[in-house]
């Protein structure tokens, strides 16, 4: 009959939270020694797995060598087993493709690329598991891995999805509520100065609550940007204590 | 501040798929009560000593009610009695899937602040989640979350409060495992009917199936309905239609299934027969299979007049009769008959009736015969039948069992007694779904705070008018002033014209409750004597009212026109001005013909005078038509609120005056909005009706030898104008009243949906509602849009998706039009109030139509309609021959025309108290056998009547 | 054949306390390092309105009016001077591109090779087409860091017999970070084999060669098989190494040997799980700071 209430008059979501909280965010740096650098991300039930190689030598064409700055070259893919269907996806469809190049702007803006003219700094993405947000999810992860890579960026990346329910936004989205409809807006900033990274919406919405959207996004950034200074501090001190020096 | 644990659940059902989902358990869920120390809550919701008087529970107590509770028993906990209560949030979820009305109500019922109601989140809540365990069904699963919920409160509540929580059910097993775990559970019969303040509660209780003990033999009547799957299937197979069951109005064995065909196309399936009918009742949406040819009937012709209450035993009797007549008919035209084989969605809403006290005395169990007649009776449960007959009440469907010949219902409310006024009044809005509640706290809680002052902050954008010499023009008695008018010279010569319209808008802001009230109101509804508002009182007859004297918002239109009335220049803006007068029409009427007057008020309403009437004789000359429709107006005892007296409207030149500018305000802002938003904007239009519509018309004007063109507006309006009989100086307003007939309706649509503007009574091409946002919620609609226009106000999403304009545009036409039919019960029950105090009396009237056996006669005086029969039931016919052509009726050989002039007596018929009517009965001319004696004695309809 | 299965264990964590004062010159990409503009603006920072700012997590490192932030992992910054294992990535006019981990692929130029005959022969034409015959793709080399170019480039060389093509190994790559700075990254183990240990992260290790000075330049390899004795040494040495990169021990020649020493008591195949690498490592440290204690 009726749909879903995705927020229930006491202000409950369907999982339990209120419209301001994210969902768990639990990450580990460091997880692959081949990689120059890696994370692995949980935020709620959506799990993703970013690996940074680089900055290398430009391969492949030579084309594309920057001679002031580096090439950021992402790659955005889905398990087979990270939806609901098992489904084989194969490389460079039209929506990882998106996802690639959404990335890779949003790194482009935080990475000092100029520090590392004529090289290429790879980033591969996996969602393993999918329940919502998954591009923050991978912008998130991929921070992680680019700081384990030892890659200088001005700042770190948040990202993080906003809906728009009852005039209410809702941060961080499961997958639920975004398949509930209704507008879904995605934020990649630079939380300590408030740069935007990346802006993205699909659905339409009107002008009068973009501004309240966007401080609810902005909020929320900064909320994913604390777990993720804790996860950066508790792995360096690790190291840094193992290291013994 | 808030710890969780994180579930998975992953699933995997059907085919391969893995459900992936999180739930977040919190322990800053407060308990809500007053009394608890813990939680952090700082506006608890329950008492502190909740106090309901009941001999079961002796001590002060919470309810929690199960969510069978709460779906069938939503009435009492409604009830102003209950309160404390404790809704848990698996209820409220079990109640939204299961019944959309219910919940909303119980919702409602939360949100009201006297009632306590509480909502517990208790699948949120670290102690009180629970997951559903292997082999437990979804609703064990909840009865049990619902038990430990109540433990929880048991627990929770500090001992020293001496509070405890009752669950109140009504299934047995969940009630005994309750009890198992030292939990106070009761049934809610047991529960409700312990309560010592409020006996009368036990009757708003509905009849659970599980006490349904044998209410009637248990004869099985109807054939069992089809499971919704099997419906389903057979719909898509198509072997069963879908559609909507329209009960007949006058024959209750008989029905028409609405089907909804591909775009207009739609076909009506008949019903005939309890059998076939299967407890539809009207306005649900069923599934008809189609019966063989063979067994196709035509629907009976007869129409049955009166269907009083017939006492149970002869039912059966005149089952009989009535098939025989069935059979009698179904010579003719056959059209396709069905039956109906279940119902898919019910769309049973509270009814207003009376009770029909059974013949036995001391039942408790009695029929309700409901106001409306396609809706059949139903049979209630009830101690109070004494008091309650002859008083108008409301009563629920609860249910309706094969084995039962009428629905099981429960009683509601009383509204009161019947042929009271304010009961009748209360039932009409009911009827007509007219919303009269009081505004709710939270739309009042959007009105601006008093005293209220034009601060610097609303200037802004407004341009100040207040030095202008505006002044209004009303009805006596208004106090919702929504328009002013000015008029000044200019230097250049020509005139400066405003209309001044209250700008509503500016306090009512999209999207807020009030805005959703007004709205889901649509439109101020007039009734006689009262006035159902539209938005609350502050602002209809305060704020937004622009009284004199007063400084007040307001959105002006204003035009430069030459002496001609041509428009010059227009010019919308928000303003504030400050009105001069609050004139009546006889008032502004009397200034203008006052040559000494010569204030600038005066001079203003003269100039305004004078260009309305170039503007009217302009948009008469290109085809404007000038209608009337009988329109009377009850002087009203200032006391009793009875009708004294009845009075057909007057008009004089002022009124046609604020008519002109209003419409031509109309205009302008039309075309603006619609240049600005050619997708959405909300214009209204008036269809032109198709020719065959014009019939009647043709006819009538045939009989006196006069041709009237209906090819244009223009054309008919000039041929009516010169459609005169001398001698006969009402003929010409009869025609009127016939070409009224003739119209369509005129509706509001959204730009974008739809191609065709045209006003065709007003012959404009463009035509919106601006000028009464007080009364009217289209015209905030269109303020809104014209401030965007303007740029004075910001737009919002609603106001630009057309689909959702369409949407209301719905139901501001549903709401006008129900406003309407109140309006004309309203009139029709003062008329009847009126007669009842006079008597019979005997008028003149005119004969309006003609019908196979019987006239309808309009008696001008008293612009009342009534319909002469010439058939009764219990008398032999007289010959009647009709003939449709031209069209009379000749009764014994007296032939009657359209606009013959009759004498009628006038009487009330009060024989059935529940259908009041106005009878009309023949005098002149005398026909033996037909016509009535003059009337000193008491007139032979009535005294029949009563016989029965 | 055997597989080793084990189930997901919950990831230790590392007591921090009594660690607050390295914590105190950690910082993260973003963290203002300083207001004061009276520092020099260093690697790992950036500039951001007057705000010496971080860009790299690590540790800051403040040399008089310098300030650096030295990540705790990064690719390779080639310091001249610095012995590289690479491997040739491609053949090019007079020169080889290596891959040495480095941010760009370093260069080898024909002129600062050793070819056979001699210091002080003349690079010919034929050199020059016979390049691939001393050098080709895939081979790996151990080198010195002989200039960096301004795009950040190494230029090596392997002017010294110690240097040049390398034979029969094993390849350990780590993080560059965990390679100690040392005097000599060239060791001849006491347990029979040798390791280069490259300042890149790459680490060689082979055995010991008989003799010490057979054929200069080396581009000769041997292909004699390697008796089993040394092969299990070897192998033995990269799971140790492996382990104490996984547990982030600084990697020289003691700490490698000592790792070794502990894990005796294990299988060979056995060092890689996690719990033995725990307690192997373990042990190395404690050795390590008694030594140092």
């Amino acid at each position: 009959m009726a749909g879903l209430e995705l927020l229930s008059d006491q202000g409950y979501r369907l999982d339990g939270r209120k419209s301001t909280e994210l969902r768990k965010i639990q990450a580990r740096m460091g997880v692959f020694d081949q990689a120059d650098g890696s994370a692995y991300l949980e935020q709620g039930r959506t799990i993703a797995l970013a690996v940074v190689y680089g900055p290398h030598d430009v391969r492949g064409s030579r084309a594309k060598i920057q001679h002031d700055r580096a090439v950021i070259n992402c790659q955005y893919s889905m398990a087979t087993f990270s939806t609901a269907e098992r489904k084989r996806r194969p490389h460079g469809d039209r929506k990882s493709t998106e996802m690639s190049l959404h990335l890779k702007e949003t790194f482009e803006a935080a990475i000092l690329t100029h520090l590392y003219p004529r090289s290429q700094i790879d980033i591969y993405v996996k969602i393993l598991q999918s329940d919502g947000g998954n591009y923050s999810a991978c912008v998130n992860a991929a921070t992680l891995a680019v700081i384990d890579a030892g890659i200088p960026m001005r700042d770190y990346v948040c990202a993080c999805t906003v809906g728009f329910v009852d005039d209410t936004p809702l941060a961080d989205m499961n997958h639920a509520e975004e398949s509930g409809g209704g507008t879904n807006l995605a934020l990649a900033l630079l939380p300590r100065g408030g740069q935007i990274a990346l802006l993205q919406m699909d659905a339409r919405l009107h002008q009068d609550h973009l501004d309240t959207l966007m401080e609810a996004a902005m909020t929320a950034c900064k909320g994913v940007s604390k777990v993720l200074d804790e996860v950066v501090r508790q792995h360096l001190q690790e190291t840094v204590i193992l290291t013994g020096e | 501040m808030l710890k969780y644990k994180t579930f998975v659940k992953k699933t995997r059902s059907g085919g391969i798929l893995k459900v992936v989902r999180e739930h977040y358990l919190r322990d800053d869920i407060w308990c809500g009560s007053e009394v608890c120390v813990e939680c952090k809550d700082e506006t608890p919701v329950l008492e502190k000593d909740p106090c309901m008087e009941s001999n079961l529970c002796t001590f002060p107590h919470y309810l929690i009610p199960d969510t069978n509770v709460v779906l069938h028993q939503i009435d009492v906990l409604e009830d102003r009695l209950i309160r404390n209560v404790i809704i848990l949030q698996t209820v409220l979820q079990e109640v939204r899937h299961r019944s959309a009305p219910v919940y909303k109500r119980i919702k409602d019922a939360i949100h009201t602040k006297e009632k306590n109601f509480y909502t517990f989140t208790n699948e949120h809540h670290r102690e009180t989640f629970i997951e559903r365990e292997p082999g437990e069904s979804a609703n064990d699963r909840n009865d049990r979350a619902i038990r430990v919920a109540v433990q929880w409160y048991s627990k929770h509540i500090p001992d020293s409060a001496n509070i405890k929580v009752v669950l109140l059910t009504n299934d047995r097993l969940n009630k005994e495992k309750a009890e198992q775990a030292g939990l106070i559970a009761y049934k809610c019969e047991e529960y409700i009917k312990s309560l010592i303040a409020n006996p009368e509660l036990i009757d708003q209780l509905a009849l659970t199936s599980d006490d349904k003990n044998e209410i009637t033999s248990s004869k099985i009547l109807f054939p069992e309905h089809l499971p919704l799957s099997q419906i389903q299937a057979g719909i898509k197979s198509g072997k069963y239609i879908q559609g909507t069951f329209r009960a007949n109005r006058d024959n209750y064995l008989e029905g028409n299934v609405f089907v909804q065909g591909e775009g207009d196309e739609s076909t009506e399936i008949l019903l005939q027969g309890l059998q076939q009918l299967n407890r539809a009742v009207h306005q649900d949406v069923v599934a008809v299979e189609l019966l063989p040819r063979k067994d196709w009937v035509a629907p009976s012709a007869v129409v049955l007049q009166d269907d009083g209450p017939k006492a149970e035993d002869d039912e059966q009797e005149e089952e009989e009769e009535k098939k025989l007549q069935m059979k009698q008919v179904a010579q003719q035209a056959l059209k396709p008959t069905g039956r109906v084989v279940g119902i898919i969605k019910r769309n049973w809403r509270p009814y207003c009736g009376m009770l029909s006290v059974s013949l036995i005395k001391q039942a408790t169990r009695h029929l309700f015969t409901p106001a409306d007649r396609r809706i059949p009776k139903i049979r209630i449960e009830t101690r109070r039948a004494d008091s309650l007959a002859g008083q108008r009440i409301m009563v629920a469907i609860d249910g309706w069992p094969k084995n039962s010949r009428y629905p099981n219902g429960h009683f509601m409310k009383s509204l009161g007694s019947a042929g009271d006024r304010e009961t009748e009044t209360e039932v009409l809005l009911l009827e007509h779904d007219v919303p009269h509640l009081p505004f709710s706290q939270n739309v009042l809680s959007f009105l601006p705070k008093m005293p209220w002052t034009i601060t610097d902050d609303v200037m802004k954008n407004r341009v100040d008018l207040r030095h202008l010499c505006v002044c209004s023009v009303d009805p006596p008695g208004c106090t919702d002033i929504d328009d002013a008018l000015h008029c000044r010279d200019l230097e250049n010569g020509n005139l400066e014209v405003g209309v001044h319209i209250a700008d509503v808008s500016h306090f009512i802001r999209p999207g807020n409750a009030l805005d959703q009230e007004a709205a889901n109101r649509g439109t101020t509804v007039y009734l006689c004597g009262m006035r159902i508002d539209m938005v609350p009182e502050l602002l209809s007859s305060n704020l937004c009212s622009l009284r004199s004297d007063v400084e007040r918002l307001a959105f002006s239109c204003i035009w430069e026109m030459n002496h001609n009335a041509e428009i010059l220049n227009t010019r919308f803006t928000k303003s504030v001005i400050n009105s001069k007068a609050s004139l009546t029409y006889a008032e502004a009427q009397m200034r203008i013909d006052d040559t000494s007057m010569n204030d600038d008020i005066t001079k203003s309403l003269r100039g305004l005078n004078k260009l309305a009437k170039i503007l009217k004789a302009g948009r008469i000359e290109k085809g404007a038509l000038t209608l009337s429709s009988p329109e009377v107006r009850f002087h009203m005892d200032s006391e009793t609120h009875d009708p004294i007296d009845l009075q057909t409207k007057q008009l004089m030149e002022t009124n046609s005056m604020v008519e002109e500018f209003m419409l031509l305000a109309n205009i302008s802002v039309a075309q603006k909005i619609y240049d600005e938003f050619s997708e959405c904007a909300l214009l209204r239009k008036h269809p032109s009706p198709p020719s065959s519509n014009y019939d009647i018309l043709h006819k009538a004007a045939k009989a006196k030898n006069l041709v009237i063109h209906t090819e244009s507006a223009k054309e008919l309006a000039d041929s009516l104008n010169d459609a005169e009989i001398d001698g006969f100086p009402y003929f010409n307003t009869l025609l009127r009243i016939l070409t009224t007939r003739c119209m369509m309706q005129a509706v509001y649509f959204c730009s974008g949906l739809d191609s065709d503007f045209r006003h065709y009574g007003l012959a404009t091409p463009i035509y919106t509602h601006f000028t009464s946002p007080i009364r009217r919620y289209s015209d905030i609609i269109v303020h809104r849009l014209l401030a965007v226009a303007i740029g004075a106000d910001s737009t919002y999403p609603t106001l630009m998706d057309k689909h959702k304009q369409a949407a209301l545009c719905n139901n501001l036409n549903y709401r006008h039009k129900m406003a309407q039919y109140a309006q004309r019960s309203s009139v029709a029950f003062h008329t009847q109030l009126f007669f009842k105090n006079r008597g019979i009396l005997n008028e003149e009237g005119f004969i309006l139509f003609v019908r196979k056996n019987a006239i309808i006669i309009l008696i001008p005086k008293f612009g009342l309609e009534g319909t002469v029969f010439f058939e009764n039931k219990n008398k032999p016919s007289p010959k009647m021959v009709f003939n449709e052509e031209i069209p009379t009726l000749t009764v014994e050989g007296h032939t009657f025309n359209m606009f013959d002039c009759v004498r009628v007596t006038i009487s009330l018929d009060a024989s059935n108290i529940q259908h009041q009517k106005i009878r009309m009965a023949l005098l002149e001319p005398v026909i033996p056998g037909v016509s009535v004696p003059p009337p000193d004695s008491e007139p032979e309809a009535k005294k029949m009547k009563l016989d029965r | 054949m055997a597989v080793d299965m084990r189930l997901p264990a919950i990831l230790k964590q590392i007591s921090l306390s009594g660690s607050k004062g390295a914590a105190a010159s950690l910082v993260v990409p973003g963290d203002v390092i300083t207001t004061d503009t009276g520092f020099m603006r260093g690697h790992g920072t950036y500039l951001d309105e007057e705000k010496l700012t971080a860009s790299v997590a690590g540790e800051v490192e403040r040399v008089n009016k310098l300030i650096c932030v030295r990540p705790l992992k990064t690719r390779y910054n080639g310091e001249v001077g610095d012995v590289v294992v690479g491997r040739i990535a491609e053949v090019q006019q007079k020169r080889w591109k290596v891959e040495t981990s480095s941010r760009l692929d370093s260069v080898l130029l024909l002129s600062s090779v050793n070819l056979p005959g001699g210091e002080l022969r003349r690079r010919s034409a034929e050199d020059e087409l016979s390049m691939r015959d001393y050098l080709q793709e895939g081979d790996l080399i151990s080198a010195e860091v002989q200039a960096v170019f301004s795009d950040g480039a190494l230029s090596l060389h392997t002017r010294s017999l110690k240097y040049g093509k390398l034979g029969q190994g094993v390849l350990v790559q780590v993080s560059p970070s965990l390679v100690k700075r040392q005097k000599t990254h060239f060791h001849n183990l006491p347990c029979g084999a040798s390791i280069i240990l490259g300042n890149n992260g790459y680490i060689w290790l082979h055995p010991t060669p008989m003799q010490q000075d057979e054929e200069a330049g080396g581009y000769y390899t041997s292909t004699e098989p390697v008796a089993l004795s040394d092969r299990e040494v070897i192998s033995r040495l990269r799971n140790c190494i492996l382990a104490l990169a996984a547990h982030k021990v600084m990697l020289f020649d003691t700490s490698v040997l000592y790792c070794y020493e502990s894990s005796l008591s294990h299988q060979i195949k056995d060092i890689l799980k996690p719990e033995v690498t725990e307690e192997v490592v373990l042990q190395t440290r404690h050795r390590l700071a008694d030594q140092e204690g």
